[in-house]
């Protein structure tokens, strides 16, 4: 049996203002009271359930409507108290939706949010990315070194780093999917394919600059 | 409590002006009627040049007439000064180039320019425009124009030229209610009157800045998803390659040390602007200057193939930052709808092809690019004000802030092209036992070391209290406000200690520093007040003894001797005043002059009056009167 992870008085919860149900933490949609404007849960913050499948054109609807009651262009001649309270609002939206849009940060924030180890904890890649890692490493030394040899090489590379994003991406769903819980090893593994997508990341960021 | 509920709703609908403050031209706009309009009084086009002359009589000229004789006495006037806004010397070494300006490193590495005796910050001289663009929109009104403002800026400035940007409103005596990015202004008054929605690009290349911002537009709301530029690119530099083409041709001509004559650099670049118009209206044009004091003229016939020569490394910059700025955004140029021009130096037909090649698309110019920005800020003027809740903009950060770790590198804190407000928190630990401070450097921008970057300022985080290295926990916190303007707290958090933080601005002035230039300016409008009351006293005395003298011969018999004498001594005095040469006077010298002139001259006036009344009446009777 799959275990609901989200927490059922969230939907429930009612504005403290207006009293009608809340569709986020941050500010009531109804009445335009705000509310948690340091919510730090980016799922509770729009007000959806804690997993790694969004839809991200629902994300973007309802950032927009979000931020139609917290912006602080629309508290520009009230008090300080209120624009103060207006930024940080914002802020935490956006800080909500630059987790919940990203994949990968979304992987990372649900990794420890469920008690997964941390950046710092698991610093291992998974195993059979290990070897190609070691390949990968060589041409991209040859590159930095004035690129000798196969001028394809780093177009080799680059779609080779592709289609490893493409595998571990999919695994992050798959290994998310239904979300685990603290001491699951599947958080581990999780961990892990985010250090491979932060190395794949990083080795076609480089390879943009040597071939720009 | 009437009257209070009355105060509020005042409040709520009092106008917020649209400024844009430009390198080349300013301008205001306001909402009204639906829609935002560019302010002009009726004898005016409500552009204000963005120049200052001092002239020989102390008093200052903002705008057209600045501009006009800085061409004659460069050395008296001021041009260009948001180059330098929120700038050090070392960062302007190659536009002060260019210009004719005495420059000096001021409190906190901040510019000052000298003229004449006095010295000047960018941010007193963008002042002094603010406060000519706030007089015309009182004319274009017809009564008091509003005291607070949305001010239009590069979307590239940081957070240095952004915060001189404030203190020069606030040294005009402006509230500024937001700092809004100039493209986005630009996409704003260009969304709602085209009704557009999609992802919109918006090119904006003006006198001295370029920026690129990639908008999506939805549901009246405008969201930047990135942007890119450079502060230092813009239409000046276009005038730069045709100077260089003049020096070129002058070289022969006349000696290397009057080639770099103020006066002439001044000539040059006003010729070279004319020529840049021209040739975007014709094939070809002419480079002329005649400069009398050298005894040269130059005539030179450019053709549009070979300026576009010249600029074509120029236009490619700005085409490099489009393509980061739409990598950014994680879209190709395909993805684009629509492609909007805003800034004048888009009137270049080069730049419009190359756009248009770039993206695939013909760019719009519907709007005229010297004033949308204005209306953009009009139009968020008005949101801000309350005046509606249909339209609402969300920008992003256009470059990294960070803090210098241990080695020189840079911890980045927030990304560039995040969304604004954000904030985010970073942590670090003691390295020495006992250590009771630490010392931070807020750096901005996007390279890896911190001397690479521009720092925005020291901050000192005093009171740790004694514990082993490693104990202590700092947690700093960055906030970037809607105006794009950055707030530090650092907190340590093991015991829980407050802790106090000094911030020491780089390139900007104090609020110490802002203070006594208000305190100055106002003490200067006194001066500026008196010295116009004095020259008004002076000319009401010329106007009375040309009367005296006019009638003193004719009526002389008439006046009593002692009244007779009273008059000569007092017009003596007055004669004194007026002298060609004689020192100007103080306001209450001059005031008890006139006063006693005018008080002597009363039985003159008395018998004239008698005069012209006896021969109005002559022939009549006396019950006719």
């Amino acid at each position: 049996m799959e275990i609901d992870v989200a927490e059922p008085e969230r939907s429930q919860a009612a504005c403290e203002r207006c009293g009608r149900p809340l569709e986020s933490t941050v500010a009531c949609l109804e009445c335009g009271a705000l509310l948690r404007t340091d919510e730090e849960d980016p799922f509770r913050a729009f007000g959806i359930e804690r997993a790694f499948e969004v839809d991200a054109k629902l994300l973007r609807k309802k950032l927009l409507k979000l931020q139609r009651a917290t912006h602080p262009d629309f508290f520009a001649t009230q008090g300080e108290a209120e624009r103060e309270a207006a930024e940080r609002a914002t802020s935490s939206l956006n800080a909500a939706f630059e987790i919940l849009s990203d994949d990968l940060r979304r992987a990372d924030w649900l990794v420890s949010a469920q008690g997964g180890p941390s950046r710092d904890d698991e610093r291992q890649m998974p195993q059979a990315f290990l070897m190609e890692v070691m390949e990968w490493n060589e041409v991209l030394e040859e590159a930095r070194d004035g690129g000798t040899g196969d001028p394809n090489a780093l177009a080799t590379l680059t779609s080779d780093l592709d289609a490893a994003r493409t595998t571990e991406l999919a695994g992050l769903e798959r290994d998310l999917t239904p979300l685990p819980a603290a001491g699951d090893e599947r958080l581990r593994t999780v961990r892990r394919r985010l250090n491979a997508l932060r190395y794949i990341d990083r080795a076609l960021g480089e390879i943009g600059t040597l071939t720009r | 409590m009437a009257y209070i509920e009355l105060d509020v709703i005042q409040d709520r609908t009092e106008p917020v002006l649209g400024i844009d403050l430009g390198t080349t031209n300013s301008m205001a706009a306001l909402f009204v009627g639906g829609k935002p309009v560019v302010l002009r009084p009726s004898d005016h086009g409500g552009v204000v040049p963005s120049a200052v002359f001092f002239a020989d009589d102390g008093s200052t000229l903002v705008g057209g007439k600045a501009r006009d004789r800085a061409a004659a006495e460069p050395d008296r006037a001021l041009f260009s000064v948001k180059r330098f806004m929120g700038r050090g010397l070392d960062d302007v070494q190659q536009d002060l180039e260019n210009v004719p300006f005495r420059t000096s490193a001021g409190p906190n590495g901040v510019i000052q320019f000298h003229v004449r005796e006095e010295t000047y910050t960018p941010e007193q001289i963008s002042a002094m425009i603010l406060g000519e663009v706030q007089r015309l929109a009182c004319q274009a009104l017809g009564g008091e124009a509003p005291k607070r403002a949305v001010i239009t800026v590069p979307a590239y400035f940081d957070d240095t030229q952004r915060q001189a940007t404030r203190t020069a409103a606030r040294l005009a005596g402006l509230e500024t209610l937001r700092i809004i990015n100039e493209p986005t202004a630009a996409s704003l008054a260009y969304g709602l009157d085209q009704r557009k929605e999609g992802t919109v690009v918006v090119y904006d290349l003006g006198g001295g800045t370029f920026d690129v911002s990639i908008l999506a537009i939805e549901d009246g709301v405008f969201r930047v998803l990135s942007t890119a530029g450079d502060t230092h690119l813009g239409g000046d530099d276009f005038d730069r390659v045709l100077v260089q083409l003049a020096k070129q041709e002058l070289a022969p001509k006349i000696s290397a040390e009057d080639l770099t004559d103020p006066a002439l650099t001044q000539s040059l670049r006003l010729a070279a602007e004319r020529c840049k118009q021209e040739l975007s209206r014709s094939p070809s044009a002419e480079l002329h200057v005649s400069i009398a004091d050298h005894g040269v003229t130059l005539r030179r016939r450019v053709t549009r193939d070979e300026y576009e020569a010249l600029i074509g490394d120029l236009i490619q910059r700005t085409l490099a930052l489009c393509t980061s700025a739409l990598a950014d955004a994680k879209l190709t140029p395909a993805d684009v709808d629509e492609v909007v021009l805003v800034g004048g130096s888009t009137r270049t037909p080069a730049v419009r092809a190359a756009v248009e090649a770039a993206f695939g698309r013909v760019p719009h110019t519907e709007l005229n690019p010297d004033e949308v920005v204005a209306l953009g800020a009009a139009v968020q003027g008005h949101v801000l004000a309350g005046g509606t809740r249909d339209v609402l903009l969300l920008d992003v950060t256009p470059l990294s802030l960070g803090l210098e770790t241990m080695g020189g590198a840079v911890e980045k804190i927030i990304h560039r092209n995040s969304p604004v407000p954000c904030s985010a928190k970073a942590g670090f630990t003691t390295y020495a036992d006992n250590q009771t401070g630490m010392t931070f450097n807020i750096v901005q921008g996007e390279r890896e070391l911190a001397e690479d970057c521009r720092s925005l300022g020291r901050f000192e985080l005093k009171g740790i209290p004694p514990m082993p290295a490693g104990m202590g926990r700092i947690a700093v916190r960055f906030a970037i406000d809607a105006d794009g303007i950055l707030q530090v707290t650092a907190k340590e958090e093991t015991k829980g200690a407050t802790a106090s933080i000094e911030i020491h601005p780089m390139n900007g002035l104090d609020d110490d520093q802002v203070e006594a230039m208000l305190k100055a300016s106002l003490d200067n409008a006194k001066e500026d007040f008196e010295a116009r009351r004095v020259a008004d006293l002076l000319i009401e005395l010329g106007t009375m003894l040309a009367a005296v003298d006019k009638n003193m011969t004719a009526v002389n018999e008439r006046l009593d001797p002692e009244s007779r004498l009273e008059i000569e001594e007092a017009a003596a005095d007055a004669r004194a005043l007026t002298a060609k040469g004689a020192a100007r006077p103080g306001v209450e010298h001059a005031q008890k002059i006139r006063d006693r002139f005018e008080q002597a001259t009363l039985p003159l006036a008395a018998v004239l009056m008698d005069n012209v009344a006896r021969t109005a009446l002559s022939g009549k009777a006396l019950s006719d009167v």
